[in-house]
Formats: structure tokens, C-alpha cells, sequence
């Protein structure tokens, strides 16, 4: 299990985003970029639809390839009361014919994306990865070198901390208390539920800016 | 990795494997002094394609193996044997493949016995049993040379040590022999140096051997 948050922000506003968590997070940050393939069951195999999406690690020398399957998030009165989605999240670290495995069971490619940007991960009452990307998509096959931007300006954050049935909810009241130190410059909520940015961002992020000692335009 | 053959059991025409040959064979590697060490346990698993009736079957592997080692029980090994793939993943896969619901495991074998040390040689014998029944289903043997990590080099001592364990146990006039199939590993795409995927590919090609070997008996 998982919790996670999105938002999104924009361009001009990450570096500023970065000099928040760096002074929140105590680490320094990690290169992202990611190749997600995400793949569908055939028409005809499976009791019912299923999705997988395999993700390789571009920032590594000799790329690294993981399967990770989301299931169904958490519902009901308790899930709608928490700020947080919590669903169901495996993930596999695989050798690198896993697209070939996966052609052969019988599924096929449903889009491709290329993430690029940077992550933090720390410890703050979970185990918390925060990463900001922007989204490219390829505009010929596995073409990594020529993606273009889905959202031009635009970036998307996501906050994801491991969970499980015992402590989903500390963990998600970890996740939220951290967001709010976010929220002059961008708005986290659950996936599928855009809040699109802040107001407030342009000035949270040229006060940033200025107490980061870096020059602003 | 240290290199290692895999032998199964092939019963004379006419007989079948019991549980009366699996002690013979222990008592053998007793006999040249091998030293019981411990318990080992591999297991193996068929997933079969869950297919809508509408589906052409001829479209999908009719079967894939999903292997665990005690080597590295955080780990999981695909084989599809048809299409020359070997996938190593950790064992959370097993996970992933239950919530997908594309394949299911019909089949679960257990290989499970005990280990021997023999100077820098480790023997595994074990039997094979259906998870479900208990049943012997077979009688499989691993041949480990530590001090050797190239399939090529180590061939000429993996096959005199071969011919002397054939030898001793010739004695006990068992009805039937331990064969070695040595699968290309090329075409898996593994390369020389010893792997636990040339493990889970030679545990594949057994099995593939130990199915023709049952079906010919029934027939």
C-alpha cells in the first residue's frame, strides 16, 4: 500500500520548490528520469482488464527496470475523511526483458511518458518521496531522446510514502502535515482531483528565491 | 556463482520412481563421503492464461514457469520455455502476477531434500512432490562445483565427477540413471558466466523432460 498526493506547478516556480524541500528535507536531491510503459491486457486474456506498467530508470549507468502494478484505492466513509489517497501499490525490480515478457503473456503497449526532474527522499514520520517532474511524451516509439512536454510550464509533484493496513492512517497524517509546508507554493490532493495551482506561488516563490541567496530576474 | 548441473531421475522402461530409490541415492552420496549438511527446498509453479472462450490459444504461451531458489529467496524467476525468456524479478512479482489475473499457478512442485558437502563439491538430493497431493513425482539432483564460475572451464570436472558418481551408484543396480541436459543457454540470451538464471533455465528444461518421461509411462 501507498499513500500519495499530487499537485502541480509551475515551471518557473520549481527552483523555488526546490529550495523549500532541500531546507525541509535535510538531503539533496536525486536526478529522475523515468520511462513508464504502461501496458494493457489483450481483449482476450484475463478474467477481466488488468494494467501494469513498467519503468525504467534512465539516471542509472546501465538502466534498471521495475514492474509496478496500482490497484484499487482505499473507499468508504474512513478513506473520504483522510486527505490522502491510499490504495494498493507492488512494485518488482526485473531484468531488462521485461517489455519482451510482457509481449509474450499477451499485453500490449497503451501509452509511454518520460518523467524528468528530480526527487527527495527522507524520513518525516514515514518514509516520504516527494518527486517533481515535467511529463514528456514520445512522439516516435521508446524515441527518449525526442519527448516533448505534455503540459508546457506545467510540472507535476506527487508525495508518496509506503503504508500498510496497520498504519495507513499515521502515515497519511505524516503526508499531510508535510504538505501544508507546500502549500504557499502549490496545492497537493488526491490524484484525479486537480486543484490546478496556487495564487499565492509567484510570491511564496520570490520570497524563496531571495532567502536562497539567489539572484532573481 | 559458483557453477552447478541439474540431473534428474530417468526410471528404466517400465518403472516408475519410488521412494525406495530416494534413499538409495542418499545413502549413496553417504557412501563417498558426503557430509549431510542441511535442508534445501526449491519450488516451481505452471501459470496458465486465464482466456476469454472467444480467444485463440495458439496466441499465448500455453504455460510459464515461476521458479524460487534458497540461494535467493527474495527472488523469483520467470521461464518461458517456448520463446527462449528468462526474467529474474524479486519475489513481489508473484504478487503483481495473482492481482493481474491473466495467469494462474495450476501446478506447484516442491524439490526438497537434503544437501551434502563432498571436498569443494555441494550435492543436492531431493524429491519432487506435487504441492497439492504429496505424491512423489520425481527425484532430482544438484551437482555444485564451488571454486568455478565459467559453464566451459568447469566442464571437463563437472563430467569425470559425473562418470564417478554414475559409477557408485552403478553398484546398487537402481532401475535407472541421473541424466544431464545441458540446455543452450545462448539462446536465453545468458552468457558463460554461472547465473541463477542458467539455475531456473536448467530447472525448466527438466521439467519439460521429467512431463515426457510421465506421459510416456501413462501411455
Amino acid at each position: 500500500m501507498e499513500c500519495v498526493v499530487q499537485g502541480i506547478i509551475e515551471t518557473q516556480h520549481v527552483e523555488a520548490l526546490e529550495i523549500l524541500l532541500q531546507g525541509l528535507c535535510g538531503v539533496h536531491r536525486e536526478r529522475l528520469r523515468i520511462h513508464e510503459l504502461c501496458l494493457k491486457s489483450g481483449p482476450n486474456l484475463g478474467s477481466e482488464a488488468s494494467e501494469v506498467r513498467l519503468l525504467c530508470d534512465l539516471e542509472q549507468p546501465e538502466p534498471t527496470w521495475t514492474v509496478r502494478h496500482v490497484g484499487g484505492s482505499m473507499r468508504g466513509a474512513g478513506a473520504d475523511q483522510i486527505s490522502v489517497l491510499v490504495r494498493t501499490m507492488v512494485e518488482s525490480k526485473v531484468s531488462k526483458n521485461v517489455l519482451r515478457l510482457f509481449y509474450l503473456l499477451g499485453y500490449k503497449l497503451d501509452h509511454e511518458l518520460l518523467r524528468v526532474g528530480f526527487a527527495f527522499h527522507f524520513q518525516r514520520g514515514a518514509q516520504i518521496a516527494v518527486t517533481v517532474s515535467s511529463v514528456n511524451k514520445m512522439l516516435k516509439l521508446h524515441a527518449t531522446d525526442e519527448a516533448v512536454p505534455v503540459t508546457p510550464g506545467i510540472q507535476l509533484v506527487e508525495v508518496t510514502a509506503p503504508a500498510s493496513a496497520e498504519n495507513y492512517s499515521e502515515v497519511a497524517a505524516s503526508v499531510s502535515s508535510f504538505c501544508e509546508y507546500l502549500a504557499p507554493l502549490l496545492h497537493l490532493s488526491k490524484p484525479g482531483v486537480s486543484t490546478g495551482v496556487v495564487p499565492t506561488a509567484a510570491a511564496a516563490a520570490a520570497s524563496l528565491m531571495s532567502y536562497g541567496g539567489t539572484t532573481i530576474m | 556463482m559458483p557453477i552447478k548441473w541439474i540431473l534428474h531421475w530417468q526410471p528404466n522402461a517400465g518403472h516408475t520412481v519410488n521412494s525406495q530409490i530416494l534413499a538409495e541415492v542418499s545413502q549413496c552420496v553417504e557412501s563417498i563421503n558426503g557430509v549431510k549438511e542441511g535442508k534445501w527446498k526449491a519450488t516451481l509453479s505452471f501459470y496458465r492464461p486465464v482466456l476469454k472462450e472467444q480467444a485463440n490459444p495458439s496466441e499465448f504461451p500455453r504455460d510459464f514457469l515461476g521458479i524460487s531458489l534458497p540461494e535467493q529467496p527474495n527472488k523469483y524467476y520467470l521461464v518461458l520455455r517456448g520463446q527462449r525468456l528468462v526474467l529474474e524479478a524479486d519475489s513481489t512479482i508473484q504478487t503483481i502476477m495473482e492481482k493481474l489475473q491473466s495467469y494462474k499457478t495450476r501446478v506447484a512442485l516442491n524439490f526438497e531434500g537434503f544437501q551434502y558437502q563432498l571436498g569443494d563439491f555441494q550435492l543436492r538430493v531431493g524429491k519432487v512432490v506435487s504441492i497439492q497431493s504429496e505424491s512423489l513425482r520425481g527425484i532430482v539432483m544438484e551437482m555444485e562445483y564451488r571454486p568455478i564460475s565459467s559453464w566451459e572451464k568447469s566442464h571437463k570436472i563437472m563430467g569425470e565427477f559425473f562418470d564417478i558418481w554414475q559409477e557408485a551408484l552403478s553398484k546398487r543396480s537402481l532401475a535407472g540413471h541421473f541424466v544431464h541436459m545441458e540446455p543452450n543457454f545462448g539462446e536465453f540470451g545468458l552468457s558463460g558466466q554461472y547465473t541463477l538464471q542458467h539455475t531456473a533455465v536448467q530447472y525448466a528444461t527438466i521439467m519439460l523432460q521429467m512431463i515426457a518421461t510421465a506421459q510416456s509411462v501413462r501411455n
